[in-house]
């Protein structure tokens, strides 16, 4: 009982930091509502180029990218995408493929907004300036900046210790061992 | 034609014996199914009918021996054995389970969409007789922990009937093809999906549900098999009304009997209801007790600081009234389980001498790495020695049933534990083992794979994972990573294997009156071993990694024939789909640090086959 309040306390710290960390005018809901950005549908005639896409405030600020990790967790993104972004539940966000695109508007409108599949929609539940941070991480992943990045247990290359089976083995007739 | 000769050299020695076999076969293929086992061991006695022409229900039979005296391909021809059809539903993700053999058709679930295919076995090659196109929700797949996977379906009433990953229970005229009718059980908005095989006991149908790392609550639910109407639903966890333990209830541990609404007690204040116990293995039936049998998966979420006390009734067995569901005894395999060992294994079935005494013997080779043997009528745990190497644990009292635990391999918040022995995808998973009477070997398709684990903090946040872990895994010591196991069940131990170096055997196992033990690898052989002694007599490449159970059957030519799907997926398969990536060794629920090597060794498959003389 005690450990599970401390847990949550803790937590509710660490969301409640994040929140306030950057102070924003909008600070609660991009809700279900408009997509976050206004692009046009598609090309627009006449030879239109310079579409300013948003993007993202805090890319590459070491800082957000930090709280992005944490708000990777913290918003279970990890239990479906994988503790690392390396997949499962969801697809991986580590490698080269974007089913609903890479640019940071379009990141954001994939967490805003979910996906048919079930991402959830979190535009409700998460404030701006957060989806941003998540933004931010999830477009480090894979390069020097990546805070926190997945790492090898080193149990791989441990040489053998006593550790082992029964001696059933040994009764094993051979025949059965060929593989 | 010079295929025959071989066989007809053998005819003389072993001529009688095969007529006998196909004529006993034949005599009693109006039902497909027999109580008669020829060559079975003395005083080994199965309590239920086992599939004998036909394959009617997930595990061909309610022990769950996953056992057909069919003997035309045996020891003395398998190597004549070759594919006679082999189909593709284009969908390449795991392909657990297996199909069904009504009369003279083959029924096939698919992963989601989980389409039911209808193939017709008098036709040259199986063609395709029809198509039932369920249309369950796409968002489904967003919840489903494992891959998209369906482990299979049950025929009764004249129905196919199985689960969609939607939370949905369909019935389907196993001649027409229409849907007969459609029950919702859950609701993916908690995090629920419906993945297993149900079964059908007289006129109830059982179905539990999957979601244990969404914070879903377990429960088993029985509809009518007329009309799908649900007629109760006995839940994992709660009051003792709502797990449906009443005045009935005489588990055999001490442990077990800590006064009421122990699901409830045992818990933190309502973490109850949302702390897993979901059901989404194998139930097996005892007609003579009139008893269901099955377990219970892992608590969430998985950090277990989160959730102090025994947290009843995950990983637990249940032996339940066939017909009220209320609970005859259960017992709890893990109180407070700390590695995310699930005990929804199958649990087979079999009346045999036991030290001396005969005994109705329950086999569960446990997730834990333990192989249980129970008395299935009181509820007594009578041995549990481990198969794989496990480390969690040094053994279980028989006196109170409780696990003797290693200290240093528990697992809290905030830090490491190492080297744990198996991994949360345990010494085996979900996939099912066979048991030949004729042996009294338990054949296990298993694992060594260990891990690190830790607490973690975690949100409910509903429909969406309630994980609280970090996990990493890698292979286990000694140089394999599969095996399958043959287990003496009277002596208590391995008397043979055979291990594969890379990959775990994720295969479900069917053994056969021919003395042939047949399973896949995750590199996609498709094996027959020799039942006695482990010797590889035939074995097949498939395209895909094998993660269904193989069934055996008779066509309407009165010809033995043995089908297996070929597509690899489900948790520790899922690795090979292109979704996953293995630069994060802690994808997939901790996976991928062990999988690795499946990313070159199996390309994602669609495909079922079907092998015959």
């Amino acid at each position: 009982m005690k450990s599970i309040s401390v847990l949550v306390c803790a937590g509710s710290l660490l969301v409640w930091a994040a929140g306030c960390h950057r102070s924003s005018n909008s600070n609660s809901v991009a809700v279900n509502g408009p997509a976050i950005t206004s692009n046009p549908v598609g090309p627009v005639p006449g030879g239109v180029q310079d579409i300013q896409y948003p993007t993202n405030p805090y890319m590459q600020d070491p800082v957000a990218l930090q709280d992005g990790r944490r708000l990777f967790d913290w918003y279970n993104c990890s239990g479906c995408h994988g503790g690392h972004a390396g997949g499962g539940m969801g697809p991986s966000l580590r490698d080269p493929v974007w089913i609903y695109g890479n640019r940071d508007d379009q990141i954001f409108d994939t967490i805003a907004h979910g996906r048919s599949k079930g991402m959830p929609s979190w535009g409700s539940k998460i404030p701006e300036q957060q989806i941003w941070e998540l933004v931010a991480y999830i477009k480090s992943m894979g390069t020097p900046e990546e805070p926190d990045p997945p790492v090898e247990p080193a149990h791989e290359q441990m040489p053998n210790p006593q550790q082992e089976e029964k001696p059933s083995v040994a009764t094993q007739p051979p025949a059965a061992e060929t593989h | 034609m010079d295929r025959l000769i071989p066989g007809l050299r053998w005819a003389g020695i072993a001529g009688l014996i095969l007529l006998a076999g196909v004529v006993g076969a034949q005599k009693e293929s109006a039902n497909g199914t027999t109580m008669n086992v020829p060559g079975a061991m003395p005083n080994v006695h199965v309590v239920s009918p086992l599939a004998n022409g036909q394959w009617t229900m997930p595990a061909g039979d309610y022990g769950n021996l996953r056992y057909s005296p069919l003997s035309q391909i045996n020891t003395t021809n398998v190597q004549n054995l070759r594919v006679v059809a082999n189909m593709t539903d284009g969908i390449p993700h795991g392909h657990e389970g297996g199909p069904l053999v009504v009369g003279s058709t083959l029924y096939m679930v698919t992963p989601f969409p989980n389409n039911l295919y209808a193939f017709d076995l008098s036709k040259p090659h199986f063609l395709l007789k029809w198509e039932y196109q369920p249309h369950p929700d796409i968002a489904s797949q967003g919840v489903a922990c494992c891959d998209v996977v369906n482990r299979g379906a049950s025929y009764a009433d004249g129905k196919i009937i199985y689960a969609l990953l939607d939370n949905h229970v369909v019935a389907v005229d196993a001649q027409t093809g229409h849907e007969a009718w459609r029950t919702q059980v859950g609701d993916i908005h908690f995090g629920e999906t419906t993945t297993m095989a149900p079964i059908v006991v007289k006129n109830l149908v059982y179905v539990g549900n999957s979601g244990g790392e969404l914070g879903v609550r377990g429960k088993l639910t029985g509809l009518d098999v007329k009309t799908g109407k649900v007629q109760w639903i006995a839940w994992s966890t709660g009051s003792d009304q709502d797990v449906r333990i009443g005045s009935d209830f005489k588990p055999f541990y001490a442990h077990e009997k800590q006064g009421k609404d122990q699901g409830i007690k045992s818990w933190t204040p309502g973490q109850w209801k949302i702390g897993g116990g979901t059901i989404w293995g194998w139930i097996s039936y005892d007609p003579e007790l009139n008893l269901i049998y099955y377990g219970t998966g892992n608590p969430g979420p998985w950090n277990p600081d989160m959730r102090p006390g025994d947290n009843k009734w995950t990983v637990t067995i249940f032996a339940r009234d066939a017909d009220t569901g209320m609970v005859k005894w259960a017992w709890q395999l893990g109180p407070h389980d700390e590695w995310d060992y699930d005990e929804i294994m199958e649990n087979i079935l079999v009346d045999m001498p036991w030290k001396g005494q005969m005994r109705k013997l329950l086999i569960h080779p446990g997730r834990s790495g333990f192989m249980y043997v129970v008395d299935r009528q009181s509820g007594e745990l009578l041995s549990a020695s481990t198969y794989e190497p496990t480390n969690w644990a040094t053994g279980y009292d028989l006196n109170t049933g409780q696990p003797i635990e290693v200290k240093e391999k528990e697992t809290h918040f905030g830090k490491y534990s190492t080297d744990i022995c198996p991994s949360s995808t345990g010494a085996k998973d979900f996939i099912p083992s066979s048991f030949s009477p004729r042996t009294g070997l338990v054949y296990i398709p298993a694992h060594n794979t260990c891990m690190d684990y830790m607490g973690t903090a975690v949100n409910y946040i509903a429909g969406t994972p309630y994980l609280g872990a970090s996990v990493r895994m890698y292979p286990g010591q000694g140089g394999y990573q599969g095996e399958l196991v043959a287990w003496d069940v009277a002596q208590g131990k391995k008397v043979w294997s055979v291990k594969e170096p890379d990959l775990p055997v994720y295969s479900g196992v069917l053994s056969t009156g021919g003395d042939l033990v047949f399973y896949g690898t995750m590199d996609g052989w498709f094996r027959a071993l020799d039942a006695h002694s482990g010797k590889v007599l035939w074995q097949f490449k498939t395209p895909s990694g094998i993660v269904g159970n193989p069934v055996t059957f008779t066509g309407p030519d009165g010809k033995q024939y043995v089908a297996i799907y070929s597509g690899v997926g489900g948790w520790m398969g899922a690795t090979a789909l292109p979704d996953v990536s293995t630069d994060d060794p802690y994808a997939a629920l901790g996976v991928v640090g062990a999988m690795k090597k499946i990313k070159t060794l199996s390309p994602p498959g669609d495909l079922l086959y079907a092998f015959g003389l």
